[in-house]
């Protein structure tokens, strides 16, 4: 892999809320953006005048959306999750305190056929994702950072296969799991995602926020801020480390320019290239060459960025944030690279 | 100066206890001795503490005192019901939420000032500064006020272990002069440069002591000087502190007791607080840095206020165990409050125009909330009251007279500003 690419903005719409994740309806361009004040969005962003369709549903910051067939399954700081159909906003299922601590993230497996959702109560749930029926509850995070502070579990990802899944914590502990069984494979720990100050400001900050299996699943890539030295802010590296999966090794971090949270990882499908999205009081996209380590290009984004959505041909990018959603043109930078 | 202070002397009381205790050491490190019904109580009886609990930085009030829960400067966190019908609370809150009935919460502080140095000045001395006279701070009026003159324990100890900050957060004796400055510990939990020197042994330590008693006796016959007497309780002083290192050393507690207060810095420190306040120490600051959350604040506010609610909790549960939380106020302050509006880093900013303490024990109507913001936290809405009020209000709470003068030359200087009055809704 070896590309560069451009970002160029179709639609940019600015709103008060702060939103949170994103997902993509099957084809089309319409959307669902779950937002601060507790709704998920329902909008097509590339429309003139974009209607922005609340969901109800919840009551607090939305933080997980994804789409598993005909359903939508959304999770929030409420500890909730529900299920409704993609087409009206029927509510067809709901679990209270799915999590006892806020849900983090909810994503589908690439089938549809379950959901994960990880929470602050430091436990990963796999659902089926039709029935809602709860298959296995996946425990292998602390509940306590090493500096008896709680700790937090904010991301998971499926692999391409679906087979494993991969979920990480504040304190930069990745958990690998067997999907079918809910058995632990691996741990991986990428402590430099953690900042804890014991001098200046005695608490912590940081975590690892993102995760993306290679699409040939033989390598992880966790994304986060890096080591920061006043933590009043995110003044930290923007950070990437890739892990292989079979030794457990950390093989490379990325540490370009930008600074604050890589907050999501977005690979094209067949693996052509890499891009991270996120931000500090700003925002950033990045992309990474995998072949040659190295973060090719740095740019400002219009927001922080929380989370984005990629078009099914790859060539749109929906990326949501602080009071902002955009949609830009994935373009090759570098005429001639495939 | 003009300056008196009630209570029981501790001359009369360490007399008590040698009595009642055997053989007492004469500095209190002796805690057993509180295990007296007879003692503990003519301690209760007659003194007032204060354990001060510094939320360096700036703790948010939306995540604490004031939640506004489904406002779009709400944040995420949910509000819940507190002991206390009609009574709200952050949900990072629920032990202190159930403990409420010792607690008034004052929710209309506008201070003005949202600069860190600055307003950390304004909450420890209650006021604005001012060129021409140096204030002394509120631990430092509380240790003239509610120390005793003949005290071997310290009765200002400050911890500042965090180094954000801590510039802002030290003492100040003022006009009340240096015998009222804080003992001020940063890096550890114990007082530096109070031991003896190695090569003195116990024997040769307490028979200089008697020697350079027996000189002074005969120098002083004869003889009656203020200096005389100062140097004389500066070496007394000297010998008590140094007999009271014990007091900050928890290894001695119950494990139970331990466990109560937690693994955390700020958790043990509150728990040397309560043996200090225990031995008659009157006034003990805790200060917890560093809560300046521009960025992620409400990752942060997990962490501090989680906290927070435990080791408040544990000082409410432990100083009521021992009957001493109707003689003990815990104060929590900051410089400021944080800003309503949510920025792009999830981060609140400095904001001093609506936010919110707490006032826990001696002397305060639990189960209280004492003004409001508005639905979004920017305002003011009812009962707008700055740090003279605050402080008035602590004064009161302890039996002071909040008009009380102090005599600098020839000028009268009230604890107080003129015209600043307690919030009596909050009082007992």
């Amino acid at each position: 892999m070896s590309v560069d690419l451009q970002l160029k903005t179709l639609k940019e719409h600015s709103r008060k809320e702060i939103f949170l994740c994103v997902v993509r309806a099957p084809g089309g361009s319409r959307i669902f953006v779950g937002a601060s004040d507790g709704n998920v969005y329902d909008v097509d962003p590339l429309a003139e005048k974009p209607d922005f369709q609340p969901l109800a549903g919840h009551a607090s910051f939305v933080t997980g959306v994804a789409v598993a067939g005909d359903l939508l399954v959304s999770g929030s700081y409420d500890c909730k999750l529900l299920w409704r159909k993609l087409a009206g906003d029927e509510i067809v299922h709901s679990v209270e305190n799915a999590h006892s601590r806020w849900i983090r993230k909810v994503v589908a497996s690439p089938d549809g056929r379950l959901i994960a959702t990880v929470g602050d109560d430091m436990v990963c749930r796999l659902w089926e994702a039709p029935s809602g029926k709860l298959l296995h509850e996946l425990r292998g995070h602390d509940e306590q950072t090493p500096h008896h502070f709680p700790s937090m579990l904010y991301t998971c990802a499926f692999s391409a296969d679906g087979q494993r899944l991969a979920t990480a914590d504040k304190t930069g502990r990745i958990c690998l799991w067997d999907v079918s069984t809910g058995a632990r494979i691996k741990q991986l720990e990428a402590p430099g995602f953690y900042t804890w100050d014991p001098r200046q400001r005695i608490h912590s900050i940081g975590g690892t926020r993102s995760l993306a299996f290679t699409p040939d699943g033989k390598s992880l890539l966790a994304g986060g801020i890096g080591a920061i030295g006043n933590i009043d802010h995110l003044d930290g590296p923007a950070r990437v480390e890739t892990f292989d999966l079979e030794s457990g090794q950390s093989t490379h971090v990325f540490s370009g320019d930008a600074k604050g949270l890589v907050e999501q990882l977005v690979f094209h499908a067949e693996g052509k290239w890499l891009l991270g999205v996120g931000g500090d009081n700003g925002g950033f996209w990045q992309v990474y060459d995998l072949a040659e380590k190295k973060v090719v290009r740095s740019e400002k984004a219009p927001m922080h960025v929380h989370a984005a959505a990629l078009s099914d041909d790859a060539m749109q990018l929906c990326a949501v944030g602080h009071g902002k959603v955009v949609v830009w043109q994935v373009e090759n930078a570098a005429p001639g690279s495939n | 100066m003009t300056a008196h202070s009630s209570g029981v002397s501790r001359r009369s009381f360490l007399g008590a206890a040698a009595v009642g205790a055997g053989a007492v050491a004469a500095d209190m490190t002796a805690l057993d001795v509180l295990r007296s019904p007879l003692l503990a109580s003519e301690l209760k009886r007659g003194e007032k503490r204060v354990i001060l609990l510094w939320l360096a930085g700036g703790a948010s009030q939306l995540e604490t005192f004031d939640p506004k829960p489904g406002r779009p400067t709400g944040g995420p966190y949910r509000a819940i019901p507190t002991a206390e019908p009609g009574i709200h609370v952050s949900e990072l809150m629920p032990k202190f939420a159930q403990r409420i009935k010792h607690t008034a919460i004052i929710r209309s502080l506008d201070t003005k000032i949202a600069d860190h140095g600055q307003a950390a000045r304004l909450m420890h001395i209650g006021r604005r500064d001012e060129p021409s006279l140096r204030y002394p701070d509120l631990g430092a009026i509380l240790a003239r006020e509610l120390g005793q003159a003949d005290s071997r324990v310290p009765d200002y100890v400050n911890f500042y272990t965090a180094t954000e900050g801590r510039g802002s957060g030290i003492s100040q004796a003022g006009f009340l002069g240096a015998r009222y400055n804080a003992m001020f510990l940063t890096e550890q939990n114990t007082p530096q440069n109070l031991h003896k020197l190695e090569e003195i042994n116990d024997l040769d330590h307490v028979e200089r002591a008697e020697l350079r008693n027996l000189l002074t006796a005969r120098f002083a016959r004869g003889r009656e000087s203020a200096p005389l007497a100062s140097h004389n309780e500066a070496y007394a002083r000297v010998r008590g502190l140094m007999a009271s290192e014990k007091l900050f050393d928890i290894s001695g507690e119950p494990q139970r007791i331990r466990e109560m207060y937690g693994p955390t810095l700020f958790g043990e420190q509150a728990l040397i607080a309560r043996r200090l306040i225990e031995a008659g120490v009157p006034f003990v600051k805790v200060s917890r840095a560093w809560w300046d959350s521009h960025g992620q604040n409400f990752e942060t506010h997990l962490e501090l206020v989680t906290e927070l609610d435990h080791v408040m909790s544990a000082l409410v549960d432990d100083l009521q165990a021992r009957g001493l939380l109707e003689h003990t106020l815990i104060v929590t302050l900051s410089e400021f409050g944080r800003t309503p509006v949510i920025n792009a880093s999830l981060g609140r900013d400095h904001f001093a125009s609506a936010w919110s303490v707490s006032l826990t024990g001696c002397g305060i109507r639990g189960g209280t909330v004492y003004g409001a913001s508005d639905e979004d936290g920017q305002t003011v809405k009812d009962g707008k009251v700055g740090a003279g009020e605050v402080f008035a209000t602590i004064f009161q709470a302890l039996g002071l007279d909040h008009q009380k003068h102090y005599e600098v030359g020839i000028r009268p200087v009230p604890l107080t500003d003129i015209g600043t009055k307690p919030i009596k809704e909050v009082l007992a």
